[in-house]
């Protein structure tokens, strides 16, 4: 396994997780976005035979990161499940049950529409638009913060306010050479005022950004990469 | 009895006769083909008569048949299939035939069926099939998705395909054959199968593709397989090539050839129609106009036709021309094929047509009155693309038309076709397999493949049992395979076919009435307020609104011409040779004649030993090319090194053809990587290409010949870092084909866009998860056969392995590396800031 990539931002110690996660030192917390859990099972059940083993290794990746970080509760920042109850999220339950210590509370995307008993029922904690822990806060979408965030393009002045955590977008980083090579990579965001985290599971594409220059951006190669 | 005493064909004869034509020797022939009951290929182009071959055939044989009661008999059911691949076609075909079946004062009746096709038609069809259904390959996909499909074809006499030219080396060929297999198999092979072909390299086996399925059943004599009749109509063809006036100052570069529009217009006034083909959509925007603002006085006379424009105002100008409205329509491939339009007296083609045949084709398009000579003008967008001009004429004189290539093993074609049969009848896989086999495209299909395909079908490939809820097709009881889910048997419907078009939006104005489609590519990277053109309107973009995008007409000077990103054809073999011989000719004029200055004067074109004259109009250039680096024999490859701010670069010329050098180039790059730990970007186009570093590149004549060897061809390809890249754009069609993509109907899948998903990622997803699936074997198995055409690759290797290398290391851009130059920097650049540089850099070599 490669190395976690250690990165401060307001006094808090984070590790930036090669396999797509961010562990929270001082919280003890799994920041996570993005799993689209199921999202294989709905593409078969319409009769796109998507391999379903992608599936299976997104949870055994999880199944990983929390067994070496031994987190005391993950926190999904949106789209934990990708649509409505299927076979594949009986999966998820039955790993659910290895960790009933595990606290999961997810901070709900556009994706995740399942009833709130079955969140209830797996044990996992809601919270409808955005969560507060300590210096930071958590949302789906950034662009759902209205005035200090602003989307990622459009930067509000630093330093006051929450520093968000967010996901929906898949953030993707394109680096171009010389000789007009270009390659994209998944990667980790860190605005002046908020972060997006790259996608956990591995069937979801990239979007690139355009980062400005004081932005901290790390590629996920395999191994972490600062690009700037 | 001879077809002669037939009362069919005196009956046929009699009606010709009354109306002032004459069977040509063509069709007779045919004709008796078709009473023997045999299959075969007719052999004739557009415009002479190749419908009635086979139509009147038919009719021969019905009537026959049915000698007391012929006139009156009604309700036959389907007697004669008519598959043609352009919807635009069956219009006009089927007037034809009405007409002479009311001239015959018979009880026939001519369907048409198409995506045009209305409902209300198609439940008439189905209670009363007509006699004659003219029909696309993906409609008669569906047509075999109906339940008790068989029945439509019990009285089935002939299946003809016609333009089976076209069809034949696509998937949509693939179709044909797999529905003519089907049907032949309902009837146990009591059919005969003609196909309708232009003139090709490889005519015999078209036939063999065509009739694979009929097996041993051909009614033929011993040894032979199947007839070829030929119709021989020699028209001849005449073609110039427009000379720009001082080939110093006309452009080394570029794809529009705008400067030389000038020449253009007294060739229009001078002519009664013409047509003028542009090689691509946006293009063809341009061209329309330039010609308007050159000569304001062309504005209604001139017109547009292209494949993204509104149909009805295609078919409008269609009708003008066929009415001598028009003096001239800029067009592309969309009028490639169809009906001939008799004003048409002259052609121009602007750019390179990249193949002998469609020059041919596209030159057939003018002079039909009786003796006129077909006239084709050729228009080059740079200098070195005269040189064509010569290769096409000569490859016309010795008639080297290119084959086309029947596809092989199309496994995303065949996934498509099983769900199509398990959602009518169903179906036996042991039946199937035996029917399938019979196919040409299919006929090397292993057992094992074919397991996996139904495995694919039924299973689903790699599931995690329990958790999996895959559905597609279901096994029965009885072992019949079957799609019982009407959900997925209403998408399938709906995405039979093996035509993948880019994302494409409808262009309406917010008032009202439909503009055409544009890429989604290309106006999302608009902003409202701006202006662009289509249809050769002005249009200002107001929203994007439901997949539709809301345009008002524009007043503005400047607007942006859309590209749509439709592959770029490539240089077929037979021109690429012509052009080396072409190359060959003018290195060998300035050996006899160095120095000798550009003198178009005094020269007589034509005279035996002289060089063409398009030869002779780039001896400047070959000059320059000459003095800077050099100009190669026949025999000779030409490797140029530059070295510029951009990096270093290394330029190949084996003039074979984009794909070709594509894979050349992927393979070069590879093998010099293996010498020190390099990078390189790539660019080609059809007369070379280009590697570029940020380092030296380390070739020379130590190494060289080691470099370009075919020794480990196919290992070193396979290795090679693009085939992963090319492998991943072959999986877009594939996956759309093979049912695992959906491709955007407006409005349509609103709901269902939890199952959208790019071609992209699946390919990611597929390649690390389920990495032998067969889907993605196919894409690489692709990209081995079409795009690196690695046959012709090897045979490029092996001539330059027997030849000699030459390497150039010029201090400046030469002619041959220019084009290349400009082209790798398309990528990054917008256009008007390219042509800036492109003009700094032209000066630079001056």
């Amino acid at each position: 396994m490669q190395p976690a990539f250690p990165y401060r931002i307001r006094e808090q110690q984070l590790w930036l997780s090669p396999d797509r996660c961010i562990y929270w030192e001082e919280e003890q917390s799994l920041i996570v976005s993005d799993l689209h859990f199921g999202k294989t099972g709905h593409f078969r059940k319409a009769g796109i035979a998507v391999p379903q083993s992608v599936y299976k290794e997104d949870l055994l990746r999880l199944l990983c990161q929390v067994q070496y970080f031994r987190p005391r509760q993950l926190l999904v920042v949106g789209d934990l499940f990708h649509s409505r109850e299927n076979k594949e999220l009986s999966l998820f339950l039955k790993w659910r049950e290895d960790f009933p210590d595990l606290g999961i509370h997810l901070i709900q995307g556009n994706h995740d529409i399942l009833h709130e008993s079955w969140y209830a029922k797996a044990g996992i904690g809601l919270s409808r638009e955005t969560l507060s822990v300590g210096p930071f806060s958590f949302v789906h979408d950034i662009n759902d913060i209205g005035g200090d965030a602003g989307g990622i393009d459009g930067h509000a002045a630093s330093g006051k306010g929450a520093y968000y955590f967010s996901g929906h977008i898949h953030p993707g980083i394109r680096i171009r050479g010389m000789g007009k090579q270009s390659l994209q990579f998944p990667c980790y965001y860190f605005g002046s005022d908020y972060a997006v985290l790259p996608a956990f599971g591995r069937f979801t594409g990239t979007v690139s950004i355009a980062p400005a220059p004081e932005d901290n951006v790390f590629a996920i190669l395999p191994g972490i990469l600062q690009i700037q | 009895m001879t077809l002669k005493e037939t009362i069919g064909y005196k009956t046929i004869a009699a009606w010709m006769t009354a109306e002032g034509r004459q069977p040509f020797a063509f069709q007779e022939e045919t004709w008796e083909h078709i009473l023997a009951g045999r299959s075969g290929l007719v052999n004739a182009p557009t415009g002479c008569g190749k419908t009635f071959s086979v139509f009147l055939g038919a009719l021969i044989d019905f009537i026959n048949q049915h000698p007391a009661d012929y006139q009156t008999r009604s309700g036959s059911g389907l007697q004669l299939l008519w598959i043609s691949p352009l919807r635009a076609l069956a219009k006009d075909i089927g007037r034809a035939m009405e007409e002479v079946i009311r001239g015959l004062g018979i009880r026939w009746q001519v369907g048409t069926r198409n995506g045009d096709t209305d409902p209300n038609e198609r439940a008439r069809q189905k209670r009363r099939m007509p006699e004659v259904l003219i029909i696309t390959p993906e409609s008669l996909h569906l047509l075999l998705a109906q339940k008790g499909y068989a029945d439509v074809f019990k009285p089935l006499k002939i299946i003809a395909v016609d333009e089976w030219h076209e069809l034949l080396g696509s998937k949509r060929g693939v179709q044909v054959e797999l529905a003519v297999a089907r049907i032949a198999g309902t009837k146990a092979g009591a059919c005969s199968i003609i196909g309708i072909s232009a003139t090709i390299g490889n005519l015999e086996e078209a036939k063999e593709v065509l009739l694979a399925s009929l097996g041993d059943g051909l009614q033929e004599p011993a040894g032979e397989h199947g007839f070829i009749v030929r119709a021989v109509i020699a028209k001849p063809i005449e073609v110039e090539s427009i000379l720009p006036d001082e080939i110093e100052k006309y452009p080394w570069a570029g794809h529009l050839g705008l400067k030389l529009v000038h020449k253009v217009i007294p060739i229009l006034e001078s002519s009664r129609t013409t047509l003028i083909f542009i090689n691509t959509r946006g293009m063809s925007e341009t061209w329309y106009q330039t010609l308007l603002n050159v000569c304001p006085d062309l504005a209604g006379a001139i017109a547009l036709h292209h494949g993204s424009i509104d149909m009805e105002l295609r078919n409008w100008v269609e009708d003008a021309l066929h009415e001598g409205k028009l003096k001239a329509v800029v067009c592309t491939a969309s009028l490639d094929l169809g009906v001939d339009f008799r004003p048409v007296e002259t052609v121009i083609q602007v750019g390179s047509p990249k193949g002998v045949a469609r020059f041919l084709q596209r030159a057939g398009r003018s002079g039909h009155q009786p003796g006129a000579v077909s006239k084709i003008y050729f228009l080059p967008t740079h200098s070195l693309e005269l040189m064509e001009a010569a290769a096409l004429k000569a490859a016309m004189e010795e008639k080297l038309i290119e084959s086309r290539e029947p596809m092989l093993l199309c496994f995303d074609v065949l996934i498509q076709y099983l769900s199509t049969l398990a959602i009518s009848d169903g179906f036996y896989p042991a039946d199937l397999f035996t029917e399938l086999k019979k196919t040409y495209c299919y006929r090397e299909m292993t057992e094992d493949e074919w397991r996996e395909i139904l495995h694919f079908i039924t299973a689903g490939g790699v599931a995690l049992q329990q958790y999996d809820e895959y559905r597609k097709v279901e096994i029965m009881e009885n072992g019949l395979y079957k799609i019982n889910s009407r959900r997925v048997a209403m998408r399938h419907r709906l995405h039979i076919g093996t035509i993948v078009s880019e994302p494409m939006l409808k262009v309406r104005f917010t008032s009202g009435g439909y503009v055409g489609v544009i890429e989604e590519y290309f106006i999302s990277r608009l902003e409202p307020g701006e202006t662009f053109t289509l249809a050769g309107r002005n249009l200002e973009l107001v929203m994007i609104k439901d997949m539709t995008v809301l345009v008002r007409k524009s007043n503005a000077k400047k607007s942006r011409v859309p590209s749509w990103n439709g592959g770029r054809m490539p240089l077929s073999a037979n021109l690429g040779m012509m052009l080396r011989r072409k190359l060959d000719e003018a290195s060998q004029m300035m050996e006899d004649t160095p120095g000798m200055m550009n003198d178009k004067s005094g020269m007589i074109d034509g005279t035996s030993g002289e060089p063409d004259i398009e030869l002779r109009v780039l001896r400047p250039l070959f000059q320059l090319q000459a003095e800077l680096s050099y100009m190669p024999r026949e025999n000779e490859l030409l490797i140029e090194q530059i070295e510029t701010k951009d990096g270093f670069h290394l330029f190949v010329y084996p003039f074979e053809g984009r794909l070709v050098h594509e894979a050349m180039a992927a393979l070069l790059a590879y093998r010099l990587s293996r010498v020190t730990p390099i990078s390189f970007s790539f660019a080609m186009n059809d007369y070379g290409f280009e590697l570029l570093s940020d380092q030296p590149i380390p070739l020379d004549d130590s190494n060289v010949y080691e470099l370009f060897s075919p020794e480990a061809l196919t290992a070193d390809i396979q290795r090679s870092v693009n085939s992963a890249e090319m492998a991943r754009r072959k999986f877009r069609d594939i996956a759309v084909i093979g049912g695992l993509i959906f491709q955007g109907y407006p409005g349509e899948y609103a709901k269902a866009r939890h199952l959208q998903s790019s071609a992209g990622l699946l390919f990611n997803v597929f390649a690390e998860y389920d990495p032998n699936n067969l889907l993605v074997r196919q894409a690489y198995n692709e990209v081995m056969d079409q795009q690196m055409e690695e046959r012709r690759l090897r045979n490029m290797l092996e001539r330059v392995s027997r030849g000699k290398m030459v390497l150039r290391w010029p201090q400046r851009l030469t002619p041959f590396c220019f084009p290349l130059k400009v082209d790798s920097m398309r990528e990054d650049l917008s256009s008007e800031k390219l042509e800036d540089r492109v003009r700094r850099m032209q000066a630079q070599l001056r």
